[in-house]
Parts: C-alpha cells; structure tokens; sequence
C-alpha cells in the first residue's frame, strides 16, 4: 500500500538539453544524443532507484513535447510553422494531414531499456488520444471525434505492445480532458479503446480546470487509477471524494512541481493524513502534482525525496496500528 | 460585404516577416535591449501585418495585436490597480493568458493604446479598426480581490474601457470593437454584459461592434442586439447553433459573420464560405454585413493564417460578382 513513483517526465541535465539543441541545429548526430539520452535516462533509473521509489519511470530524456513526440513518430501527422502557446512562448503543433497510422512501435524500445536498468517496474509512459487531438490541428478527419477515435486505435496498438513487452503499468495521460467539458465522453471513449482488454494496471493523469464540471464523471475514466494534483491547490480536491466510495485507485499528487521549494516533509505527511480520512490507503499511489520536467535536476530530486520520506513515515505509522485518523486504517 | 480581421495576427512568420520578435522580447526581458528597441521591432512587424492584409485585400484592417501577449494583458498594466498573476487556460484552447488580480479600485491615468493606434492607422493606407476587451469579458477574466461584486467590477471597467476607447476615436479609429468571448461561453449574465457594453460604447463618435466567439449566441443574440454597437460579431464556426439563431432571430444590427475556422489549419473551399454568406445574406443587406475569421488569427501558423485571410477576400469576391449576374440576368 501506498507505493510511492513519479507522474512521467523528469528534468533533462544541462548536457542534454544542450545536445538536443546542437542535435536540432545539426550540430550533433542521432548516434550521439541517443547515447547521451541513454546516459540520462541511466541516471534517472539509479537516482530514483537511490531514493527508494517504488514504481519508476524511464524519465522522457528522449522526449520533448508529450504530444508532439508522438505526432513525430505516427505517420499522418506533419509538423507546423511556429504557434505562440502564451508570453513570448512558441511551440510546432502537430497538424493531422493523412490518415494516422503507426508504423512501428514508438515508446517500447526505451521501455525495454529502462526496464532492464532495474528490478522495480517501470511505468510505460502514453499520451492519450483525446489530447493529442485537442493539441493538433486536424486537415484529415471530418470531426474532432473521428480524429480522436482513430488516434485510439494507434495509442491502443502501442499500449499492447508495452504490455506485450512486459509492463506491469501502463500509464495513458489525458492532461486536455477538462479542456471541454462537453466532450468528457468522447475522451472517456477513446481511452476506453486504448485500455480495453490490458492486464497491465492503467493510469491516467488528468489536470483539471473546472473540476465541477468533468468530476461527476470522473469514475466513468476506464482505467484502475486516476492521477490527480492535489499539492497545489492546498488538498481541497479532497472535499470532492469526502462521503463517496470512489471506485477507483487515486495517484495522489503530494508535491506541487510549480515551485521551486520542496516542500517539508511533515507538510506532505499531513497532506497524505487528510487524504487518509477520504481514501483507504490500499487505494493511494502516491506522487508529485504533475510532471517535473520544468524543475531543475536538484529541486526535482529534493521533491521525489520529500515524497518518499513522508510516505514511509505514513507507512509506518499505519504498520504500527497507531493509525492516521483514517477510520479504515486502524481496522 | 467589409472583409476585415478579428484582431490578433501572428507575430511571427517564418516564410514572410520573420521570428525576430521572439528574440527581441528575450532580449528586453534580460534587459539587453531598450523599451524603444523593442518598440522598434514591434513598429517593423506591426506595418508587415497591415501590409499584408492590404496586398490580400482586407477592407478594414487591424494593427494585428503584435504587442498583446493577451486581450486582457495590455489593458491590465495600463491601468492602476492590476497585479498581472500566473497562467489560465484560454477559453477552451491550449493557449493560456495571465489572470491580472485587481486588489484595489481600478484607475486609468493616462490613454494606453491611442499612440500605437495612431502608429497603426500611419501604417496603413486603409482604414484601422480599434480593439478593446469588452467589460464583461475583462471582469471575468481577472480575480477580484477588491470589489467583491462582479456587477460593480464590470460596470467600474465599462466606464475605464469607455475612456479609452474616447481617446482611441480621437486618434481618428473610425470604429471601436469590443471583444466579448465569456458572453455565449458557458453561463452568461446577458442583461449585465449588455448595460457593461452600454456604459463602454455609448456616445462614442465612431461605429461600434461586439464581438462574441468560442462559445454560443444561441439563445443570446436577441438580447445582445439590445447593446448600443453598431455591430454584432458572431462565430458561426465553433458552435453551429449560432448560425442557426441568425437564421432565426430579428435582427436589427448589423452583422459580422466569424465564418472562418481561425482554430484550424484545414482552409476552407470557397463553396463552403459562399454558403455561410449566402445565409447571413438572406438576414441583412450586405452593406450592412462584414465577414471575418471567427477568432483572432493567432491561434494559426502564418503560412495558414494568410492563407485564410486570402480566401476569405476571393470568396467575398466571387460571391459579389455571383450576386451582381444574377441581378443582371434577373434572377
């Protein structure tokens, strides 16, 4: 009970974001940033091994966007002329031109690398389908719902193929789901192609906007866990789970990956404590808000850590029977 | 039958007027380069933009916003009492603007967009709409620590916006839009956005528009109508409801028909735009009609955007050329 793991990406070191821009610019070939991306994501696996988290994740060294990785890598999609995403920010949103087909499987080789760096799982990382729709532009298909449906059948192929190789997780992130509250169902679909039929456990980590208006349907995502921020908004989520039996696990994001202080650990024991009076803790994963890809190595490091000192202290605490104050627990 | 632009225009153009305002911007962040050098750069994109709309034929043209990170940003720093906060989502776009906060009765000391107004209108050798956020629109965009009404806060915000848009007449706009995408976006309180509007546009010695897009005048337009503009500005793209309340309500103003997709890169045919028309054609006479993308242009990538703008202006054309040998022939 409450394992502790990490939401996905992981800050990329000075060297690779720096290759990356060499790489782009023609200054450094594949051979060498796959190398260097393999150095990173080494380093990940012995850190978070070091740390003592339980379920890992290969860190996305490899990746920049979440959507746009995966757009690179299906056939269908091209590449767009610059778009400003806010401030002076500017970003190449993927534009569906043909129809969506994978050629071959993108995610499971670095999977398997990962993977074979430890004996703890590590979690095979997708974007789902509804978002990658929400962040294209879309010449192809006659509707938002038809891309997003056949964007499922290629997230699906993918999906099976990382259970295929042997993931005991395989996480399908839908951060765009609380974008339009009217197409909830298209998106709950969508991840319901991607996810119908795996053995692996399933995730999904979802932001919200307006957390009235998507939490209703929130039990009705098909998948066995629901990620979700509750550091940043101080754990007043937890009023929405208060007096209901949630059907469903809950990734409970204990640490806000927006700031640059790492919380205390007793600030997060208290946070899992509230928790533990809304949720049983066989029910809990525990983790940051969200990706910490935009923290530097050194705050995401001390965030991860606060993470897994304050559930061990939780943890022991309901080993020893002295309980959290959660009902349940000191049955 | 006017062609003219929402507003916003990219700010970039890898093929055209180039990216170097990106670079500018980082520069005058880090304080390497002057408020006027940056001003400079501005000036030079902001009569590339007005330049090509002219060439493609746009009959009233706009500065293209180069200096707007957002439509409330501008406004918010130009005035007293504004604190500019961290992200928001944007509507229901993957595009985020910063939430000012008001913490104190909101002051305007000086006119804040008239001189780049002025810039603009040199530019061009068409005429240059001028362009403010609606009250309604700008109150519900911030968070109001100080009022505690958002009655009062939108009503204080009409009055500064009518200000402003005083001085903009005076600097010669020979119409002022006010931008309104909250009204029709979820749950609207009409009767207050119309008497913000009344308090914004009346007596102002220039032709006014409201503009509503991303949401649904469905339901709305009869009491929208009844804001002292000249002009309702409707998108007929994002919901199809509303092009069904034009067929359907009375209408006694004129109308801006957003008939392009300025979401999207898919171009439309010119059947497709003749179609549109030709519904809005049977509502009003088309000199009191204006046809426009249904959104600020900057959602696109430049090749896309010009591309837009460029069928927008042939299809206005051959639809009037349709319409003038049916006349001749009698029909």
């Amino acid at each position: 009970m409450l394992l502790t793991t990490s939401v996905g990406s992981l800050p990329k070191p000075d060297y690779l974001t720096k290759a990356r821009s060499q790489a782009r610019k023609g200054e450094m070939d594949a051979k060498r940033l796959r190398a260097l991306e393999e150095q990173a994501t080494r380093e990940w696996i012995a850190i978070q091994e070091g740390l003592g988290l339980d379920v890992l994740v290969d860190g996305e060294q490899y990746r920049g966007d979440m959507v746009a990785y995966f757009a690179e890598h299906l056939a269908g999609f091209a590449q767009s002329e610059l778009v400003r995403s806010y401030g002076n920010r500017y970003y190449r949103k993927p534009i569906i031109t043909s129809r969506i087909a994978r050629p071959r499987p993108i995610t499971v080789e670095w999977w398997r690398f990962a993977q074979a760096l430890t004996t703890r799982p590590v979690k095979g990382m997708l974007t789902g389908p509804y978002t990658i729709m929400d962040w294209s532009f879309n010449e192809h298909y006659p509707s938002r719902r038809a891309a997003t449906l056949a964007i499922a059948q290629v997230v699906r192929e993918e999906a099976r193929d990382l259970e295929r190789a042997g993931a005991q997780y395989v996480q399908v992130d839908e951060p765009a789901i609380s974008t339009r509250p009217e197409e909830m169902d298209l998106a709950i679909e969508a991840l319901g192609i991607v996810t119908r039929g795996l053995r692996a456990k399933t995730i999904t980590h979802i932001c919200y906007g307006d957390f009235k208006t998507i939490g209703p349907k929130l039990h009705r995502l098909p998948v066995d866990q629901i990620d979700l921020e509750f550091a940043n908004r101080n754990f007043e989520l937890l009023d929405f789970f208060k007096g209901r039996r949630f059907p469903k696990e809950i990734g409970l994001g204990v640490v806000d990956v927006h700031s640059h202080r790492a919380e205390s650990r007793d600030e997060v024991v208290e946070g899992l404590r509230k928790a533990l009076t809304v949720f049983r803790p066989e029910q809990l994963m525990v983790d940051p808000d969200c990706g910490l890809k935009t923290r530097t190595p050194e705050e995401a490091i001390a965030k991860l850590r606060v993470v897994v000192e304050a559930t061990r202290e939780v943890r022991e605490a309901l080993g020893n029977g002295r309980g959290t104050g959660a009902k349940r627990a000191k049955r | 039958m006017i062609t003219t632009l929402v507003g916003s225009y990219p700010k970039v153009a890898e093929g055209a007027y180039s990216t170097k305002l990106i670079g500018a911007i980082t520069k005058w962040q880090r304080q390497e380069v002057t408020d006027d050098q940056l001003e400079e750069t501005c000036q030079e994109i902001t009569t590339a933009v007005i330049r090509e709309q002219e060439q493609a034929g746009v009959d009233l043209v706009t500065d293209g916003q180069i200096r707007w990170e957002d439509l409330v940003t501008p406004i918010a720093r130009g005035l007293e009492g504004f604190e500019i906060n961290g992200l928001s989502r944007w509507f229901n776009n993957n595009v985020y603007y910063r939430r000012p906060i008001l913490h104190k009765a909101p002051a305007r000391r000086r006119p804040i967009l008239a001189d780049q107004y002025r810039f603009a209108a040199r530019a061009a050798t068409r005429p240059v709409k001028a362009i403010l956020p609606g009250p309604y629109t700008f109150a519900a965009l911030c968070e109001d620590r100080h009022y505690n009404s958002f009655r009062r806060f939108a009503l204080k915000m009409a009055e500064l916006l009518h200000a402003e848009a005083q001085d903009l007449v005076k600097a010669g706009a020979p119409l002022v839009q006010f931008d309104e995408p909250a009204v029709g976006f979820g749950k609207t309180d009409l009767k207050l956005a119309v008497e913000a509007l009344g308090v914004a546009a009346r007596g102002l010695k220039a032709k006014t528009a409201v503009y509503t897009y991303f949401g649904s005048l469905d339901g709305g337009l009869a009491a929208l109508q009844r804001a002292p503009v000249d002009v309702i500005g409707l998108d007929v793209v994002s919901d199809p409801k509303t092009l069904a309340a034009l067929k359907r309500v009375k209408l006694t103003k004129e109308i801006a028909l957003g008939c392009l997709d300025a979401r999207n890169t898919k171009l439309e045919s010119v059947t497709e735009l003749h179609a549109l028309f030709a519904v809005a054609a049977k509502r009003v006479p088309l000199d009191r009609l204006y046809v426009n993308p249904n959104c600020g242009l900057e959602f696109l990538p430049h090749r896309q955007a010009l591309a837009k703008v460029k069928r927008l202006v042939e299809a206005v054309r051959s639809f009037k050329r349709g319409i003038r040998y049916q006349s001749k022939i009698g029909i």
